[in-house]
């Protein structure tokens, strides 16, 4: 065999491995929807065979439940959290990476601090806090302490000091002020910072379980996550349609995902950032 | 009740919040509408015939926009409860067991039912049964509404019990008074089976050890914690008996020594067993697969006529909310009674009736078998009072991991007992959060 | 490009970029920094504070103000509990379940997928689409997986002739369970960093080594491993700092159970602040829980750190 054969065995090889393995991978996802195409009665049986497939139980949990007003709780606190976590990270890391000012390096290290504390550290004293404010059950007990995300200032800044100088001398001399400068030069270069910071930030805020999980106790603003972990007990031993409630809270994201795909992966590859 | 309205609507500005009030649950459409919010943790046959009960109430008040919500049981139940209260987004009503009550009451989080508006509804004490009525005061002043009482009872299947002999010429099961007797009749079901005489879920179970167990210790008169749960009191000579006894029961066999909630149901409902020890809801797991059984009072073997026997109250709290008003207050008062005037369904899932006019009543006493052991509730023994005690608590999974490994033979007696009062002993030091 | 990098980058830019400005934009930053500022302060900086004031009181979560002063006697009682020791050790035990798979499973794919050359995306999409599921998702489907009596894995165990265990009601299985559930979930991160790594190795090392006649394996040994380098201790330090934070799986599929066996120590957290309303102590455990992060996180930078001079 030669070695160029050889080569092309052994990818061949690796591409059924892979296939195997990533089918492997889809197989709950794929079962859950089975289950969820079931009536009810025919999940007590192990197969993947459906009777009768029909989308009731989908029709049922969307009748029932609040899912669909989780997702607008979800929606809203996601996007709150997202554009706002841009907006003053941005301006800080502007700041951080433009102007020069007394203890400039002082705070960039009070701001770097920020990314040692894991936030679920905080949940037992910002729960008071938010009880003092009176702002439990609100979406600005969950969107405002996600929103000073001090990674966020790093990748802005990262960003920002990357950018030539030149584009805003002109600017300057024009007699534009740094507001203008931010927002009408730097910000428009930004768009692949601000694309990984909101694609984070949305992502990290629509899965998180804890904190919501703490502040919102009223079923009537839960957020998809909480909904869907609260009230699992109504279903009883209706499989087919938690898996319904399950699929049904995995679509927004999926369908996010499916769209901007590349974007996504690019973005949190590029980040190297988790939750 | 008709004349009693029209007196009331004389023209009075009291008429417009009791008018409502005095035809609750009677005349549809006439409610002034509203949202009103409840939530339960009631799952299985419970939570089918809660659904069934809301169904009532939704259509006697069409006018009311019902939202129920079903939580999953216990610890995670109660927290959930206690953080929408800090957060001023309660349900309008909620269930708690009785034992739990206790603590949301003095941590503040329920409302206080006065007697004039618990009146106003016919919730007056005499309507409910003294024990869990009485249990469920503190100060005096009532907090939870009694919904039943729910005790820990002895399923036995009539077929084996028959072929054992144990039943008597009129087909009611002997009676079981000593513990002699007790292992003489789990042995000669034992025989029959081939299997085991008995059983009761041991394994990851935090409750269902500690129910056999404070019954049987309950009728030894024993206590467990005093003084609110600063104390703990064990006492040692009767809980070892009790404790022996149960070792007993799983060393020879009668008994299996590891086994789950699932698995015990399993095991008495495949007839692999001719006892089973629960609290009585499991009736319609048994109804559903349609074996012979029937259900009497947990035998008083150590009580010696002081009978005894472990049990809960599911009550019915309004949540403290800062805003509510007394057209609020009257819509969950009102939501209360219908629940309580739906208690033969309730009854139907094994619950003991806390409203009189329905347990004594001709429907209850004709229902079969679960008026056979109504009469527990004069001997139900709650949870000992501390803020970490109560059904689904600290202390019942303290305790149901000590029992559980005396029954599974994995310690003995004085080994859990230690374990038991150190466990105990670092919780009542621990000052209480409310 | 990574949180790492990013600290080590913008330090670097912070003292090389040298061209004095004139004084007197303090205040024109104070406005561009005051939004991130206040919030930070706000929500971050003060609940720290505030946190670490609180695990010297009997702070109740139904009662008002800080109540009484207990010194050091949450931390004492925290120190002496053995809730708090075995749900820390649990918190381990995840890691040490998940971290080496999750690195392994993801590497390997990375390098098949690697040399697939069509069909990409399918890859990407099998494996990341579990990662941007809420894992309250992940949780129900994995639940219905594990039903006894009805799951799918023990339906297949048992055609193959094995008895299934009984995956989340036994306290030996509970773990490795929601141990595969989160392998299954969180894999496609580490692969996609992985992939990224791989594009970031110049064919040119590979064509020089096929000429020398070098195999395949010997070239993934030889090259692409070592190159990975990087990207390994990088997957490794964030998956660590991910698994010692997990709460949502434990709190969803098995509330910390059977037998408290799978209660981690944010869920000890949760339950003693608000289950048990015993705010200060919950406070003392979350400061002892961050000195763990911390420390935790500290070994291992020092680990790249080194890994990285040896380079």
């Amino acid at each position: 065999m030669t070695v160029e054969a050889r080569m092309k065995l052994f990818n061949r090889i690796c591409a059924g491995v892979l296939i195997a393995f990533a089918l492997l991978w889809l197989t709950p996802l794929a079962w859950a929807l089975d289950t969820a195409l079931k009536p009810n009665a025919e999940t007590t049986r192990t197969t993947w065979k459906i009777d009768d497939p029909n989308v009731q139980a989908f029709a049922r949990i969307l009748r029932d439940t609040d899912i669909v007003r989780w997702f607008g709780s979800s929606l809203f606190i996601s996007t709150l959290t997202a554009l706002g976590t841009v907006v003053v990270a941005s301006l800080a890391a502007f700041a951080l990476s433009r102007m020069r000012f007394r203890h400039r390096n002082l705070l960039f290290w009070v701001v770097l601090a920020g990314i040692m504390i894991p936030s679920q550290v905080l949940i037992v004293p910002q729960f008071r806090e938010m009880d003092s404010f009176h702002l439990l059950n609100t979406f600005w007990a969950v969107s405002l302490p996600q929103i000073p995300t001090a990674i966020a200032v790093f990748i802005f800044k990262q960003f920002f000091d990357g950018l030539p100088r030149e584009l805003e001398e002109v600017a300057r001399l024009d007699g534009a002020g740094y507001l203008r400068i931010y927002a009408r030069i730097i910000m428009p270069l930004a768009r692949p910072a601000i694309a990984a910071v909101v694609i984070f930030a949305f992502v990290t805020s629509w899965n998180d379980l804890l904190w919501p999980l703490l502040v919102l106790s009223n079923p009537d603003i839960m957020t998809m996550p909480v909904g869907l972990a609260t009230v699992q007990g109504t279903f009883g031993i209706r499989y087919a349609d938690t898996m319904a409630s399950a699929l049904l809270g995995a679509v927004p994201l999926v369908a996010v995902f499916l769209l901007f795909q590349r974007n996504i992966v690019e973005g949190f590859a590029g980040t190297g950032l988790k939750g | 009740m008709a004349l009693t309205r029209r007196a009331l609507l004389g023209g009075t500005a009291a008429a417009a919040v009791l008018g409502p009030a005095g035809c609750s649950g009677l005349t549809p459409g006439r409610d002034p509408g509203g949202t009103l919010d409840y939530w339960n943790l009631f799952g299985g046959g419970d939570g089918l015939r809660m659904t069934q009960m809301l169904d009532g109430y939704r259509s006697a008040h069409p006018g009311i926009d019902l939202s129920a919500v079903t939580l999953a049981w216990g610890n995670p139940y109660y927290t959930k409860l206690s953080l929408a209260t800090l957060g001023d987004k309660p349900p309008d009503v909620g269930i708690a067991h009785l034992t739990r009550a206790k603590t949301l009451i003095s941590a503040g989080l329920l409302e206080e039912l006065k007697p004039a508006d618990l009146a106003r509804h016919g919730l007056d004490a005499s309507n409910f049964s003294e024990r869990p009525w009485q249990a469920g005061l503190v100060d005096g002043k009532a907090y939870a509404i009694p919904l039943d009482t729910h005790p820990f009872v002895m399923f036995y299947n009539t077929d084996i019990c028959a072929k054992a002999g144990l039943l008597d010429s009129s087909g009611a099961l002997q009676p079981i008074d000593s513990p002699e007797k007790f292992t003489e009749a789990m042995r000669k079901a034992k025989a029959v089976t081939k299997a085991y005489g008995g059983v009761v879920a041991i394994d990851n179970d935090v409750a269902s050890p500690w129910r056999i167990f404070q019954s049987f210790y309950a009728q030894l008169q024993g206590q467990v914690l005093a003084d609110e749960g600063r104390s703990v009191v064990l006492d040692d000579d009767k809980a070892t008996r009790v404790l022996a006894f149960l070792q007993g029961l799983t060393r020879q066999g009668l008994l299996p020594g590891s086994i789950d909630y699932q698995g015990a149901i399993a095991v008495f409902a495949n007839g692999q067993s001719g006892f089973y020890f629960q609290g009585e809801w499991e009736i319609s797991t048994f109804q559903t697969a349609k074996m012979p059984f029937s259900m009497t009072l947990f035998p008083d073997v150590f009580g010696g006529g002081q009978y005894a026997v472990q049990a809960d109250s599911h009550t019915l709290v309004i949540p403290r909310q800062p805003d509510r008003d007394q057209a609020g207050l009257d819509r969950s008062l009102a939501f209360i009674r219908s629940m309580l005037d739906q208690s033969d369904i309730w009854a139907e899932g094994g619950h003991v009736p806390a409203w009189v006019p329905f347990r004594d009543s001709a429907g209850y006493k004709a229902m079969t078998p679960q008026s056979n052991y109504a009469s527990a509730v004069e001997g139900a023994a709650y949870d000992p009072e501390g803020w970490y005690s109560g059904s689904g608590s600290n202390f019942e999974i303290v305790m149901s991991a000590a029992i559980g490994s005396v029954l599974a033979n994995r310690s003995s007696p004085a080994a859990a007992l230690a374990s038991m009062r150190s466990n105990l002993t670092s919780l009542a030091r621990t000052a209480s959060p409310v | 490009m990574t949180a790492e990098t990013a600290v080590r980058r913008t330090g670097a830019a912070g003292t090389a970029e040298a061209s004095p400005r004139p004084r007197g934009q303090g205040l024109p930053a104070a406005g561009f920094l005051t939004p991130f500022l206040l919030l930070y302060l706000l929500f971050i900086l003060g609940p720290a504070l505030y946190g670490l004031v609180m695990s010297f009181f009997d702070t109740s979560a139904v009662k008002s103000g800080l109540n009484g002063f207990a010194g050091l006697g949450n931390y004492a009682e925290a120190l002496q509990s053995s809730d708090f020791w075995s749900s820390l050790w649990h918190t381990f035990w995840f890691t040490i379940l998940t971290t080496p798979p999750l690195i392994v499973l993801a590497l390997v794919f990375a390098l098949l997928a690697d040399r697939v050359r069509r069909g990409r995306w399918f890859f990407r999409l099998a494996f990341f689409v579990p990662y941007v599921l809420p894992s309250a998702v992940v949780a129900l489907i994995w639940m219905w997986i594990y039903t006894p009596g009805l799951g799918l894995i023990e339906a297949a165990l048992t055609k193959a002739g094995i008895t299934a265990p009984n995956w989340l009601g036994d306290p030996g299985w509970a773990m490795p369970s929601l141990a595969i559930t989160t392998l299954w979930w969180t894999l496609g991160f580490n692969f996609v960093l992985y992939l990224a790594g791989l594009q970031e190795i110049p064919r040119e090392l590979y064509e020089a080594s096929a000429m020398d006649g070098a195999s395949p394996w010997q070239q993934i040994r030889s090259i692409t491993i070592p190159m990975l380098g990087r990207t390994t201790t990088l997957v490794a330090v964030l998956q660590v700092i991910a698994s010692l934070k997990v709460f949502d799986q434990m709190y969803i599929m098995t509330s910390g159970g059977p037998n408290y066996a799978t209660r981690s120590i944010l869920e000890y957290v949760y339950d003693s602040g608000f289950t048990n309303f015993r705010i200060g102590y919950a406070s003392a455990v979350s400061m002892l829980f961050f000195v763990v992060v911390l420390a935790v996180s500290a070994i291992w930078f020092s680990l790249v750190r080194r890994g990285e001079k040896e380079l």
